[in-house]
């Protein structure tokens, strides 16, 4: 029971781990399941975390324990109204029914009763009674409880995809004893009584119906999320270059969420004073007043810069997608990597620093491309551009990145240009879209370009893009 | 059944407890309080600024009867300064002492293996008790009847810290390398506040109960400052309370809290008045919000504050 709501809650997107699972366990000793506002309070404090969790937490709880109480969703049979009065009066002691099936048997007879059905001695036994003589007895608690019992046995509890759901449906439509309706069906049919024969058939349909919207019901509950999660496990993988215009939406949430993660893998790690370490030429410098005694001990600091980053951008054609997203990401990161400095570039380079930092990401990566996408590419030209912009900034500290295919279209490739930042800056990092295996084919100038660099690396999806900043977050933490 | 009896009397009595303290609780905040004393499990307070984490810690003290302990977190904070730390001074001055008494210690000892165990009876004293500073952590490890103890903003910790902070929470123990593992008598109750300046880390979440306090509806709040303020009377206290619950569905840098509510009821006490009029309030938005471009945007739409939120009270207030 409570593996199975854990289960529902990691769907949901809220991450829990074991200990809390048993933490959960212990709530339900200690708080017992009749009082649910307090159990869902407790519940909540212990396995939702964050604003975000306890939204989803809410909505879980409030869908899953509200299953067992709930009215069947009735079938529609001609005396649905009797039915569903039974209904209203066994509500009680239902769940303990569907929980068990021992408190089915009582009721049943005295349904059968009611009804005048034929077969009497068959359905005081629940588990014996068979699908046609339900349907025949329109019996919709004795259909609900075995639909029950049937999608626990079909696993229903592991369904992870919504394309399960017509698997699902089936199978537990044979566990109910399908074929045994489906032969009483064409031995009725054969034997002439059409009419009876189409009464059973109709209530077949109902009872397929029913059980679609149970376990579309269920399965919406256990996998809301996980479709959404597949989705963005793929795109992080996916190349930039290949995206669907229609994943964007979810893209720039994806990387919102992994800057995030990053920024705060690194925000804190600017000042740290390594204790052990012993600073000793500070600590004599403070202890000279004290006669050369070491009194008051210096400790060895160790002070983490914020990277200084120069970003050069391709954005022709098919460079110019993964350009993107690289700003995207390299923008949200604003918190850890104030000091950034972005040019784009496809045969002039341009700064887009101030453009970026604005509001709307997004209008302002379009108003860049606009500006200086579409020439072609010339390295050389642009890398000079570059040089005359920052060159006297950059120092050690500095880490100059530069993103594109190095297809310079036989131009300059600007390699001699690079070399002034090769020679100046901390780092030269070149994040070449394509795969290691085409660079230096056609007009790539990848040989001479990477001369000049600390590292190059391929970049071409989101997966590449946070490792790259990643490390770089390292280097300099 | 009794247990569950149990559970909703004792959380009740908890939140009439904390109300005769002047702590308005509710429901989900007197749940927390009551799984973290039941289940011995820290407690972490997430919520806006001001809306009253350190005053739960506070009020739970002294609703138990026992001590607090508070640890204030900042950016550098380390072990030395939030458990332990030996006092160099001290020992310093010892080892003199030791120096100039070396003599008379040496004194008989006939080979150099009896002057090293002499010398060596010393050694211990040097991580002893005697030159231990204890500070917050280790103080609340080894109170004798259990403390209250408040790790106040653990988001401005560093991870560092919030790592170290594991192994105290989780066993309430502590290793310290020179004299060993130091346990808790009574394990202390810990509340740990955050202003969610930045995540915290998941190891630490998963070990406490998370409770999320979100600036108050207007019925509680209207209950707290009855608590705090109780010489504001009921026309006026309910014309506070709309006026800030309006202000704060506004898009505002920082919305007021409920700590910032209870001074302008203050202010609204001491200055004299009778009904809040626009001059009133126009001049005293400083104690509401912080900061300019806030004042200056509700002070734009005053008469639209002032007409929804005062307006339907002014009957109320005429019944006076």
């Amino acid at each position: 029971m409570i593996a199975d709501f854990v289960r529902i809650l990691r769907a949901a997107d809220i991450r829990v781990s074991p200990a809390e699972t048993l933490d959960a366990a212990e709530i339900f000793e200690t708080i017992g399941f009749d009082d649910r506002s307090i159990l869902k309070y407790a519940l909540g404090q212990t396995l939702a975390k964050t604003e975000m969790e306890k939204l989803a937490f809410d909505e879980a709880f409030e869908s899953y324990f509200r299953l067992p109480e709930e009215t069947p969703p009735s079938l529609p049979f001609e005396n649905q109204e009797e039915n569903q009065h039974q209904d209203g009066e066994d509500a009680p002691d239902k769940s303990a029914e569907q929980n068990s099936g021992e408190g089915r048997p009582q009721q049943g007879t005295q349904e059968s009763a009611q009804q005048g059905a034929q077969e009497a001695g068959a359905a005081s036994d629940n588990a014996n009674q068979t699908l046609t003589e339900m349907l025949e007895n329109q019996d919709t608690a004795a259909l609900q409880a075995a639909m029950q019992q049937a999608a626990t046995q079909a696993g229903l509890a592991d369904a992870r995809l919504f394309t399960q759901q017509g698997m699902f449906s089936r199978r537990i439509m044979e566990t109910m004893g399908l074929a045994d309706l489906e032969a009483r069906i064409r031995q009725i049919n054969e034997g002439g009584e059409t009419e009876e024969a189409e009464r059973l058939r109709a209530g077949r349909a109902q009872l397929f119906e029913a059980v679609q919207d149970f376990v579309e019901r269920q399965i919406a509950m256990r996998t809301k999320n996980a479709g959404r999660l597949l989705r963005e496990d793929a795109l992080s993988r996916i190349r930039l270059s290949n995206l669907d215009k229609s994943d964007m939406k979810i893209m720039r949430e994806l990387i919102r969420k992994l800057a995030k993660r990053l920024a705060s893998r690194h925000s804190r790690r600017r000042k740290k004073a390594q204790r052990g370490m012993l600073d000793i030429r500070r600590t004599m410098r403070a202890n000279v007043a004290y006669d050369g005694k070491l009194f008051n001990l210096a400790w060895r600091r160790v002070k983490v810069e914020r990277p200084k980053l120069i970003v050069l951008c391709d954005v022709s054609g098919s460079v110019a997608a993964v350009s993107r997203f690289f700003l995207m990401f390299l923008y949200s990161l604003d918190e850890v990597m104030p000091k950034t400095r972005s040019f784009v570039f496809s045969n002039r380079a341009g700064e887009i620093t101030d453009l970026l930092q604005g509001d709307d990401l997004e209008t302002a990566m379009e108003a860049a491309l606009r500006q200086y996408g579409g020439g072609s590419t010339d390295y050389g030209m642009s890398i000079m551009d570059l040089a005359e912009a920052t060159l006297d900034s950059v120092d050690k500290k500095t880490t100059v990145m530069v993103l594109g295919d190095a297809r310079s279209n036989y131009g300059d490739p600007g390699h001699l240009a690079l070399k002034e930042f090769y020679e100046r800056a901390g780092r030269v990092i070149f994040l070449n879209p394509e795969p290691e295996t085409v660079w230096d084919t056609g007009d790539s100038e990848m040989k001479k370009l990477g001369a000049y660099c600390t590292h190059k690396q391929t970049c071409n999806s989101v997966k590449h893009v946070e490792r790259v900043l990643d490390d770089l977050l390292r280097l300099s933490g | 059944m009794s247990k569950q009896d149990t559970a909703r009397g004792a959380i009740e009595a908890l939140m009439a407890g904390y109300e005769k303290l002047g702590y308005v609780s509710d429901e989900q905040i007197a749940t927390a309080l009551f799984l973290a004393q039941k289940l011995e499990k820290p407690l972490l307070v997430e919520g806006p600024p001001g809306v009253g984490k350190t005053e739960l810690a506070k009020a739970t003290a002294e609703y138990l009867g026992l001590n607090m302990i508070r640890l204030q977190c900042y950016e550098g904070l380390d072990e030395g300064k939030a458990l332990y730390e030996w006092q160099y001074g001290k020992q310093l001055l010892y080892t003199q002492v030791l120096k100039e008494k070396l003599g008379d210690v040496m004194q008989g000892a006939k080979t150099l293996d009896e002057s090293m165990t002499r010398l060596g009876g010393f050694e211990d004293v040097f991580f002893s008790e005697q030159f231990l500073q204890t500070r917050p952590l280790l103080e609340a490890l080894r109170s004798d009847d259990g403390v209250v103890l408040l790790i106040d903003e653990i988001d401005k910790s560093d991870d560092e810290f919030e790592a170290f902070l594991l192994e105290i929470l989780s066993d309430y123990q502590i290793s310290i390398p020179e004299l060993g593992t130091v346990k808790a008598k009574k394990p202390p109750l810990v509340f740990l506040t955050s202003n969610n300046t930045r995540e915290i880390g998941d190891a630490l979440k998963r070990r406490c109960l998370h409770l999320y306090i979100p600036f108050p509806d207007a019925v509680r709040e209207n209950t707290i400052l009855q608590a705090r303020v109780p010489e504001l009377n009921d026309g006026l206290r309910a014309n506070v309370v709309d006026f800030v619950q309006k202000l704060r569905e506004m898009d505002l840098k920082k919305p007021p809290a409920v700590s910032e509510t209870i001074d302008w009821a203050r202010t609204v006490v001491l200055l004299n008045m009778d009904v809040l009029d626009s001059d009133f309030v126009k001049n005293t938005l400083n104690v509401l919000l912080k900061f300019k471009s806030d004042i200056e945007a509700a002070e734009s739409d005053l008469p639209r504050l002032m007409r929804e939120s005062l307006h339907p009270k002014e009957s109320g207030t005429a019944a006076e």
